[in-house]
């Protein structure tokens, strides 16, 4: 009896000691995520890791959210200096060869080995990708993307004699419908614009919609080179610059980002070039029945990526990077990708999650949604190379200089491409 | 030259009193008129417009407003009591006593007025990480506790108070510490109120270095909280973030009114002495 004791005391006490061993062998992540569009998205990604977390016992994740994207960076950046960096963090895309010179994250390819996890490397939009991919190998995985999107009022559309289902193709018929679209009242001041495209805030970005559109992209793909005073660029930025002073279909001066969709709802501006993430919001508050349309074409359609990415950072254990790649696979397994893009109104990062029946609902529902992803054949990456930030500030400030006439575009672009190319010079 | 009559100069000192007034209103009027009415009547000032409270609700279920603003207040509460004490007692030193490298002391603390906090970042982060104290409300505010300007300011504040006073003190057999707390402190009243102002303001709105240091609920403050509706990349929707921003300066603004008579009337007694 006694001997049958010990030996149940001693297999108990072995079973306490591997779970004991079970709980310190947890694996715990730190994840920096961004919020840069409205919504209680902490909420709806607090829910997402306690799925995650339930189907995952050994592994724990820390979401925390970190302000914008800028926010995010810097305080990734931050605890990196300071020695105690996330194992993962959602950054912006283009932040690719910022990291790289930190050398502070790692490539996929080194963590994936079964053809499975290859296949779902190539899973994503290859328009997607391209801002992830550096010297062959991949360095993150989309996970909140957007593009531009042209809304138009077609109401407006109705009043002014247009037919409000064929929103412009060309910039030659965005031209000829802003142009009867501006309303002005008895005294002759504009109340309502044909087109607005703002210039603050990312002006870039809408630039390269507009330099896509006329078959220029502003850098190569080691991210050490930009095209600034190519004819086909400076041709852009003068289009944007007579939509103002030469055609009278956009206000001149600098038009504001963060004020733009406001301007869209009060319709003070009967089309809006803005991200793919105002859906939701416009949706809700359109007191008028509006449309979304694919940017129009010169010599082909186009329109740049947008939003953030998956990083790994290089400073985790073997065990944290494998409990990293399970997490961000999951996040983009199709079933969790449609449930991000209907919560926050980001695109749907891969063709199938388009198959899941979550989103092919709501696009039957709400056909709009399905715009952005028709027009990702036409996207191209996002601005990115290195010293990112300041060869952003520099095409900004050129793009200004010119629509508040106070540059030529050829002078103002020539002189971004000098500043630039002092900049990469030490990268080449 | 013709000087102004009295009547006609007080006149104009109350209308100038009043613009400046009016205009100091204007922000705070229309962050409340946002909050309280939907979306649509932000910029449509129809003053029978609809009031409604669900942008506050929706402003409640994006973020835990509640706790954020007792992690602020926890926060300013703790900065302020420290840098009352340490400020008090350094200041003391530097009035009363002669030591060996006083200068060179008194030099190294206005050295720090003269630096950005900004550019303090990484090197605060690595000394708060070492001593453990990361993701907590007393890691953002040690940095911040031994404030070169408060003792600046009760340094200034402690050598106008006449040396008679400290005589007599002395006489009658009070230590030094008994000098301190029943000459100089009370004497001082006003200028601890004034600090007390710009150091609650002052780190109330205080963003980057919290937002680095802490990663979670529990000790985030009221403005990194509030972060989550500025949405860049779509644009601000004013009327939930207006009603976010009047929970979290309601609180200031009735502590102020409630207080206003105490802070005007120890100003008031600051002449008088």
């Amino acid at each position: 009896m006694k001997r049958l004791l010990g030996v149940l005391l001693v297999t108990l006490s072995i079973f306490a000691m591997m779970a004991n061993t079970q709980v310190f062998a947890k694996t715990e992540l730190t994840m920096f995520y961004p919020v840069a569009v409205g919504g209680p998205l902490t909420k709806i990604m607090d829910k997402l890791v306690s799925d995650f977390e339930a189907e995952n016992p050994d592994i724990t994740v820390k979401a925390i959210y970190s302000g914008n994207y800028f926010d995010t960076m810097i305080k990734a950046m931050t605890a990196l200096k300071g020695g105690n960096p996330p194992t993962l963090a959602v950054l912006l895309s283009t932040e690719l060869y910022t990291l790289i010179d930190k050398d502070a994250i790692i490539p996929f390819d080194d963590l994936i080995s079964t053809p499975q996890e290859k296949k779902w490397l190539n899973s994503f939009y290859p328009a997607l990708m391209e801002n992830s991919r550096y010297v062959g190998k991949t360095w993150s995985i989309p996970f909140q993307r957007s593009t531009i999107v042209m809304y138009y009022n077609k109401d407006a559309f109705r009043k002014a004699g247009l037919n409000p289902d064929a929103p412009p193709a060309t910039w030659d018929e965005l031209v000829d419908m802003g142009k009867k679209l501006v309303v002005k009242d008895s005294s002759g001041k504009v109340i309502q614009w044909g087109l607005e495209i703002p210039s603050s805030g990312y002006p870039y970005w809408m630039f390269q919609a507009l330099c896509y559109q006329n078959g220029e992209v502003l850098m190569n793909n080691k991210g050490n080179k930009v095209y600034f005073n190519k004819p086909g660029v400076v041709q852009a930025l003068q289009f944007w610059k007579d939509l103002s002073y030469k055609y009278g279909i956009m206000p001149k001066g600098t038009i504001e980002w963060g004020t733009l969709r406001e301007d869209f709802l009060k319709q003070k501006t009967a089309i809006m070039w803005h991200s793919t993430g105002n859906l939701t919001a416009v949706k809700k508050n359109a007191s008028f029945d509006f449309g979304v349309a694919m940017l129009p074409a010169k010599k082909q359609r186009g329109t740049p990526t947008g939003g953030g990415n998956f990083y790994i950072f290089k400073k985790s254990s073997p065990k944290e990077r494998k409990a990293a790649l399970k997490f961000i696979k999951w996040m983009t397994q199709p079933v969790r990708v449609a449930q991000w893009s209907i919560g926050t109104g980001y695109m749907g990062t891969r063709p199938d999650a388009y198959e899941t029946d979550e989103l092919k609902n709501y696009v039957k529902s709400f056909p709009t949604a399905a715009i952005a992803r028709d027009q990702l054949k036409y996207a191209t990456a996002e601005l990115s190379v290195h010293e990112n930030d300041r060869v952003y500030k520099i095409l900004d400030d050129a793009i200004q200089a010119a629509l508040t006439g106070a540059e030529t575009p050829e002078a103002a672009l020539q002189r971004a491409q000098k500043q630039a190319d002092r900049i990469l010079k030490r990268y080449q | 030259m013709r000087s102004w009559d009295n009547g006609t100069q007080k006149t104009l000192e109350t209308i100038g009193a009043w613009m400046l007034g009016i205009l100091w209103l204007i922000p705070i009027v229309f962050s409340f008129w946002s909050a309280f009415h939907p979306a649509k009547f932000t910029t449509n000032f129809d003053l029978f417009a609809p009031l409604t409270i669900e942008n506050f609700i929706r402003a409640l279920s994006c973020a835990p407003f509640p706790r954020y603003l007792m992690n602020t207040f926890i926060l300013v509460t703790l900065i302020l009591a420290a840098q009352f004490v340490l400020c008090t007692l350094a200041a003391y030193g530097f009035v009363r006593f002669d030591f060996f490298g006083k200068d060179i002391l008194f030099a190294l603390v206005l050295l720090q007025l003269m630096i950005m906090p900004e550019t303090l970042l990484v090197e605060n982060y690595r000394i708060i990480k070492s001593l453990g104290l990361l993701d907590t409300i007393t890691g953002i505010g040690i940095p911040y506790m031994a404030s070169a300007f408060g003792i600046f300011l009760l340094r200034q504040s402690f050598k106008t108070i006449p040396k008679e006073l400290v005589e007599a003190a002395q006489i009658e057999g009070v230590s030094s510490l008994g000098i301190l707390w029943k000459v100089y402190v009370p004497l001082s009243k006003p200028i601890y109120i004034a600090y007390g102002l710009v150091s609650v303001s002052y780190h109330w709105n205080e963003f980057l270095w919290p937002l680095v240091i802490t990663s979670s609920v529990n000790t985030r403050p009221l403005t990194v909280g509030l972060a989550i509706f500025a949405a860049p990349e779509t644009g601000v929707d004013w009327s939930v973030i207006m009603a976010a921003t009047v929970m979290t300066t309601a609180p200031l603004l009735v502590a102020f009114i409630l207080f206003q008579r105490q802070f005007v009337q120890s100003f008031m007694h600051l002449g008088i002495k």
